[in-house]
């Protein structure tokens, strides 16, 4: 048995320890950091501001030796300013030197980089005005606010069914997305997963996964899937279906999260198994969060599965791509009007019933 | 010797040394409270009585039997003949207070019945007597978060008489109620403790409460058991042992 001493000098030696390697990696990142920084800057530099507005270029030229070189400089460069002590990152990482010398180093080259980054951004956007207000331009905007304010209802009736069915095209996709979405959501949320290492490395994974899936928008979903079960309603649902399932997921998870701990510990503590207290304790917290967050859902699919159909989802999409790429504009008019009332009742519905269930 | 707690060391992850070396024993049908500073150890060590939390050095023996490291199915059983009372109340409060006191009942009912909700007519009998022990019958079919503190904490307490501990602790159970409340919802502690004969261990703040109910008491500081004995017998210097040299005591009645 040790004593108390022992056990206080112990656990004080890991603290400091862990502090001392945590400080280690920290610079090996703040290094990685302030190299990349300054390259990004220099590359900006060179082929924003010399290239494109002193040389004034139409082609900026590309070489990847000449990246490369620009490369070996900011690895020089970057280093050597995180050994000063000096350098944006070390002061993110609070390894810097504090003296006045940090505070202009920080602030200037933080400037720096957020100008450039406008400037390229202005630049890459080919930002003009002249466009906006050319008499050329305006002929094009008068075309189609004025078919907009004619448009022609000699096709409503297929435009009311397309969007009929683009209204059950994403309540299907958020219906069928529930009962999988309920039962994965429990094993991404982390306070039900970290205890254990096995349920941890299953959390992670499915957290990569969902990710993944997520970060893929509905749109290219709508694309893989009309080649895959072809063109049509039902391969957008499948991609709004996918879509939601891993949003869904992330959200739900995240109240699962957020729940009181006090409950849990309470019926723990009463004896009973994993699987009643998540009824018990965990159930009650979350149905409401749950069900504003899918009635939210639907509203968002309703919106996504007209976009969905400009590339072969089906419903009032497809026909929008079908009489733009005639380009006949009252007709377009008329779609566009539609979709636009169909999402503004929507949004009203469903933000009065989250109102109302909360 | 209902529970004995030897040579007790709680060590956090975070590095922080919760208790340091407890010993105690508690004899059955005692009322034994527990009284320190906010961070002396009170609820750390309450929490390593139930097994909330693993002790990381001693042995806590609970009726003959080790249970300091015990796991799975025992640990269960463990939870069940233990029962606790918290704070904060800790109820379910979307749920009725008849299904949040049944819920003290779920360590022995199969998962199917307990999540189809599936209750014996044995089980109800069991929850309504609870809930007369705790005088508030009437609210049983009421949502939890609807009740009064108090009566919330009564609710607890009912909730606590299903499990039929044979030790119940209570975490500062009065903590967050006005001095009025307090004082009864300690009556119903002492009522389970004298006319069921359960043993009671419970943290506690106010030393005007602890003389009035407590038939024992130790104190906390810093992780270490700093007094044990009689509650009539501490004077002004053991207060300020207890709580320190600024601290002054103050009454609720």
């Amino acid at each position: 048995m040790k004593t108390t001493e022992e056990k206080n000098l112990k656990s004080k030696e890991i603290i400091s320890k862990g502090r001392e390697m945590q400080a280690g990696i920290n610079f090996i990142k703040a290094v990685f950091l302030d190299i990349f920084l300054v390259f990004y800057t220099l590359l900006l530099l060179e082929r924003v501001i010399y290239y494109k507005l002193i040389l004034n270029l139409r082609e900026i030229p590309f070489s990847w030796q000449q990246i490369a070189g620009v490369f070996a400089v900011s690895v020089i460069l970057g280093t050597a300013w995180t050994f000063t002590r000096t350098s944006l990152s070390s002061r993110l990482f609070k390894l810097h030197r504090d003296n006045k010398v940090t505070k202009w180093t920080v602030e200037i080259f933080s400037w720096l980089l957020f100008d450039l980054t406008f400037i390229a951004g202005w630049v890459v956007t080919r930002i003009s005005i002249i466009d906006l207000f050319s008499a050329g331009g305006m002929q094009g905007a008068e075309r189609i606010f004025g078919a907009m304010f004619h448009p022609n209802l000699g096709i409503f009736d297929d435009a009311l069914a397309a969007i009929i069915e683009t209204i059950y095209l994403a309540l299907i996709a958020t219906l069928l997305s529930i009962p999988p979405t309920f039962v994965l959501s429990f094993f991404t949320a982390r306070n039900l997963m970290k205890d254990n290492k096995i349920t941890f490395a299953v959390y992670y994974v499915l957290r990569i996964v969902f990710n993944f899936i997520r970060s893929i928008e509905p749109l290219i979903w709508a694309i893989i899937f009309s080649v895959w079960v072809g063109i049509g309603p039902y391969a957008g649902m499948i991609a709004l279906l996918v879509h939601s399932i891993a949003s869904n997921a992330k959200l739900y998870s995240e109240a699962i999260e957020g729940i009181e701990q006090g409950p849990i510990e309470a019926i723990t503590a009463t004896g009973a198994n994993r699987v009643q207290v998540v009824w018990y304790a965990v159930v009650p917290q979350i149905v409401l969060p749950f069900l504003s967050f899918t009635i939210y859902r639907w509203d968002i699919n309703v919106r996504m599965a007209t976009i969905i159909g400009l590339v072969g989802g089906g419903g009032i999409g497809t026909m929008l791509m079908q009489y733009q790429g005639l380009a006949r504009w009252h007709e377009v008019g008329l779609i566009v009007l539609m979709i636009a009332f169909v999402v503004w009742v929507m949004d009203y519905i469903s933000a009065k019933v989250r109102e109302a269930i909360y | 010797m209902l529970l004995k707690v030897q040579d007790l060391h709680k060590v956090y992850k975070s590095g922080t040394h919760a208790l340091k070396g407890i010993n105690f024993e508690v004899k059955e049908g005692e009322f034994l409270v527990v009284i320190g500073l906010s961070g002396s150890g009170k609820s750390t060590l309450l929490r390593c009585i139930n097994r909330l939390l693993e002790p990381t050095s001693g042995t806590v023996e609970f009726m003959g039997q080790d249970i300091s490291h015990v796991k799975g199915e025992e640990l269960r059983r463990v939870h069940q003949q233990i029962a606790m009372v918290f704070q904060h109340f800790n109820l379910i409060k979307r749920r009725s207070v008849l299904t949040n006191v049944i819920s003290g009942r779920l360590a022995s009912m199969s998962t199917m019945d307990s999540v189809l909700e599936r209750f014996s007519a044995e089980v109800f009998a069991d929850a309504y007597k609870a809930l007369r022990t705790v005088g508030i019958e009437d609210k049983a079919q009421e949502r939890a978060d609807s009740l009064s503190g108090g009566q919330q904490q009564r609710v607890a307490i009912a909730r606590s008489l299903m499990q039929n501990p044979k030790l119940l602790l209570a975490d500062e159970p009065v903590a967050s109620l006005d001095p009025a409340t307090s004082n009864s919802v300690m009556q119903y502690f002492e009522k389970v403790n004298k006319e069921l004969g359960t043993t009671v261990i419970c943290n506690l703040h106010f030393l005007s409460l602890v003389r009035r109910y407590a038939s024992r008491v130790i104190a906390l500081r810093e992780g270490s058991i700093v007094y044990a004995g009689d509650p009539k017998d501490i004077n002004e210097e053991w207060f300020k042992t207890i709580y320190g040299e600024d601290a002054v005591e103050v009454e609720i009645r």
